[in-house]
């Protein structure tokens, strides 16, 4: 029952909120991928630059997919709306001075300017070109690229982009978007092509946002197929001295000369206390979150305080992800 | 609370929360809110809050589009604050400032027409819609109403600086050539038509739009675009005037951050982009920025005062692993502050050195209103 997601599917997308570190848990997959032998491609999509210095070494990404590792397994592209648009002008009208007219034509461009959506649908095509691109047979044919692993916006942006498919349904009903809609929809829908893993951290507002947009998206059609939970705080102090502890403050202040709330030892327990307070809401946020989505392949990634050094760490969080979410039954609700 | 802020809170008539999504930027606002009218000023808060949390933190059923006062009654004592301001708070609602914004600058026949129109109930509803722009209409009304001081927390853009591009967009789109170009109407004599773009790629294009989009959609696109380009003075006009209140010395913007190494750097791009728009971020509010922690105990050969609690040995050497533990816990959070401290400051640095405010790690989110206040007073100057 147990299935690998880097094998099983070609397409992995990953949303979270802002600052969750989705783009670490992405390249840390695509370094463990590349260590398992496969041919991972990292999308990042457009505005904001994180893969670069993750996985490039601080060098710039561009638009076509490029190597980015000495060993030239793990490819990565930046996802340029402008080229995207470009490209796809051109598949349809062959000629590159008229595609390149037609993109500069200011009308077409202020049209294109206010209409969010054209922006989300060269996305969405440019992915699903990606993951329907073949190797050559000389090259042992199969999918070019295995997994493609989209760093997708904060959640509220990979929203509209998975909404995008139903969008065009409402827009056309019939034509070609309602077309492109549908395939669209078959790719993002089928469990067995693309993945939708969300992001967060055992924290309040994050475990409750996630559970939110994973009802949303559900609403939609769409169903999240992995839950990975980031930067879980270990405890500040140890279990085993839980015990010391409470002894410890309450001989203290239930000494004859009442403790001085300015001492030392009294602002000391203080803050044991409240890291232990703070540390409790984690750990309820965290069982929140493992409860409610109990059937979906999970993995918990442990805080490392003092940052995370792609050269030395993204392997091995990588690796930790896939053991957990590989131990999990291959379910995706519907 | 960062003597900063304060400044801010008190000088300005508008104060902008910018940054990106997911640091704590409504209940910076919120926060924010609450110390200004602690300190007497009238304020109303805008945000843009789909979930309950910050209804229930204000003390309020729920948070709409009209402004509800926030009760702060007992607050003011507890703060030593003698005499507060009103405290009124408001949620933008999308659909219904794009609805509000037709209102009032169409008539009701041709607004009708809009409400029907698929493509306007698609765009104006669903996430599609630019909610940057209704925040803007919506900020208009609230700087009409007589209020000392109002305080917007931005929606959560792909980019927050569509609060700054969007109107421009929004008026180019509504603009009689592209109507005319998406109907295959040049205008007037062929040096004009060839200046729309030229006959054979407009052709082309259009012809293109029609095969991926399908003639349909090209018919409801020019249909809305007719019925909006007739509004086109009406948005230009309330366009200008909130420019000028977002430009105006009266305005100041606030970038809010969290010291995770992602949204200092998302801030970073955000606050470049505001000064390109020739707009100057007036303070870097970093949230989640330090947990308080006393200092270590120091080395002047005194008996560890925990270690003095034991009565037998054996105790001695349990307190002494607690005694370990509770170094460890500390050095590493004072570890934490100190870079997240560190980030924060280069980043003001890049903000070409702008007030830094740093607000403490809160074990939960604030649940009331004094729990806002709290948080307000532990924000210090970093």
């Amino acid at each position: 029952m147990a299935s690998d997601p880097l094998r099983d599917r070609r397409l992995l997308l990953f949303t979270g909120k802002g600052g969750v570190g989705k783009s670490t848990i992405v390249a840390a997959l695509a370094v463990a991928a590349a260590a398992r032998g496969l041919r991972p491609l990292v999308v990042e999509l457009g505005h904001r630059a994180s893969m670069g210095g993750l996985l490039a070494g601080g060098r710039a990404i561009g638009h076509a997919p490029a190597a980015v590792d000495d060993a030239g397994r793990i490819h990565a592209m930046n996802l340029d709306q402008e080229a995207a648009l470009f490209d796809h002008v051109l598949a349809q009208v062959k000629v590159r001075r008229l595609a390149r007219a037609i993109v500069d034509t200011p009308a077409l461009r202020r049209l294109f300017g206010a209409a969010p959506m054209v922006r989300e649908l060269v996305t969405l095509t440019r992915l699903a070109a990606l993951e329907a691109e073949e190797q050559a047979e000389r090259e042992g044919g199969g999918p070019r690229w295995q997994p493609i692993l989209v760093d997708l916006d904060a959640s509220g942006h990979a929203r509209m982009l998975l909404d995008l498919p139903r969008v065009l349904r409402e827009l056309a009903p019939a034509g070609p978007l309602a077309t492109t809609g549908r395939r669209l929809e078959a790719l993002l829908g089928d469990p067995a092509r693309a993945l939708l893993v969300l992001v967060t951290l055992a924290r309040e507002v994050p475990a409750q946002e996630t559970i939110e947009l994973e009802a949303a998206l559900r609403e939609g059609g769409l169903a999240a197929g992995g839950l990975v939970i980031n930067q879980v705080p270990a405890p500040p102090i140890a279990d085993a001295l839980l015990p010391t502890l409470a002894w410890a403050t309450e001989r203290a202040f239930s000494r004859v000369h009442a403790l001085p709330g300015g001492s030392p030892l009294a602002l000391d327990l203080a803050f044991v206390r409240r890291c232990q307070g703070a540390h409790g809401h984690a750990v309820a946020a965290l069982g929140r979150l493992r409860a409610h989505f109990a059937g979906l392949p999970r993995a918990e990634v442990g805080e490392r305080p003092g940052g995370v050094d792609p050269a030395a760490d993204l392997r091995a969080i990588g690796e930790e992800v896939l053991r957990d979410m590989s131990s999990w039954p291959d379910e995706v609700r519907r | 609370m960062s003597a900063a802020i304060d400044r801010l809170l008190r000088e300005r008539r508008l104060i902008v929360c910018v940054g990106p999504g997911g640091v704590g930027k409504t209940t910076t606002a919120a926060a924010l809110g609450v110390r200004a009218a602690l300190l007497g000023i009238d304020t109303l808060v805008l945000t843009v809050d789909p979930a309950r949390r910050l209804a229930t933190a204000l003390g309020l059923d729920a948070l709409g589009d009209a402004a509800q006062p926030v009760p702060l009654a007992g607050l003011a004592a507890l703060a030593g604050a003698p005499a507060p301001g009103r405290l009124d708070a408001a949620m933008l609602e999308v659909g219904d400032a794009h609805d509000a914004l037709i209102r009032r600058i169409a008539a009701p026949e041709a607004a009708a027409r809009i409400f029907e129109s698929r493509v306007y109930r698609i765009m104006s509803r669903t996430l599609w819609a630019s909610h940057a722009y209704a925040a803007i209409e919506r900020l208009g009304d609230a700087l009409a109403a007589e209020r000392r001081l109002v305080i917007l927390d931005t929606p959560p853009t792909r980019n927050a600086l569509d609060i700054l591009d969007a109107p421009g967009r929004l008026l180019a789109f509504l603009d009689e050539g592209v109507l005319t170009w998406l109907e295959g109407q040049g205008s007037g004599d062929r040096r004009s038509r060839l200046r729309a773009g030229g006959d054979l790629v407009a052709r082309a294009a259009r012809r293109l739009l029609a095969r991926v989009a399908g003639a349909s959609v090209v018919a409801d696109l020019g249909e809305f675009l007719g019925l909006f380009i007739a509004l086109r003075p009406g948005f230009v006009a309330r366009a200008r005037a909130i420019e000028a209140a977002l430009r105006g010395p009266e305005c100041g913007f606030v970038v809010v951050t969290s010291a995770l190494e992602g949204n200092l750097a998302d801030a970073g791009f955000l606050a470049a982009g505001l000064r390109e728009r020739g707009v100057h971020p007036e303070a870097l509010l970093c949230n989640r920025a330090f947990i308080p922690a006393p200092p270590a105990p120091a080395s002047d050969g005194g008996d560890d005062p925990l270690l003095a609690l034991a009565e037998d040995p054996g105790e001695r050497a349990e307190l002494g692993g607690l005694r370990a533990a509770i170094e460890a816990l500390r050095a590493r959070v004072l570890a934490g502050n100190a870079r997240a401290r560190v980030g924060a400051q280069e980043l003001a640095a890049t903000l070409g050195g702008v007030p830094l405010a740093l607000a403490p790690v809160c074990p939960r989110e604030p649940q009331d209103v004094a729990a806002l206040a709290e948080l307000a007073a532990a924000i210090v100057d970093g």
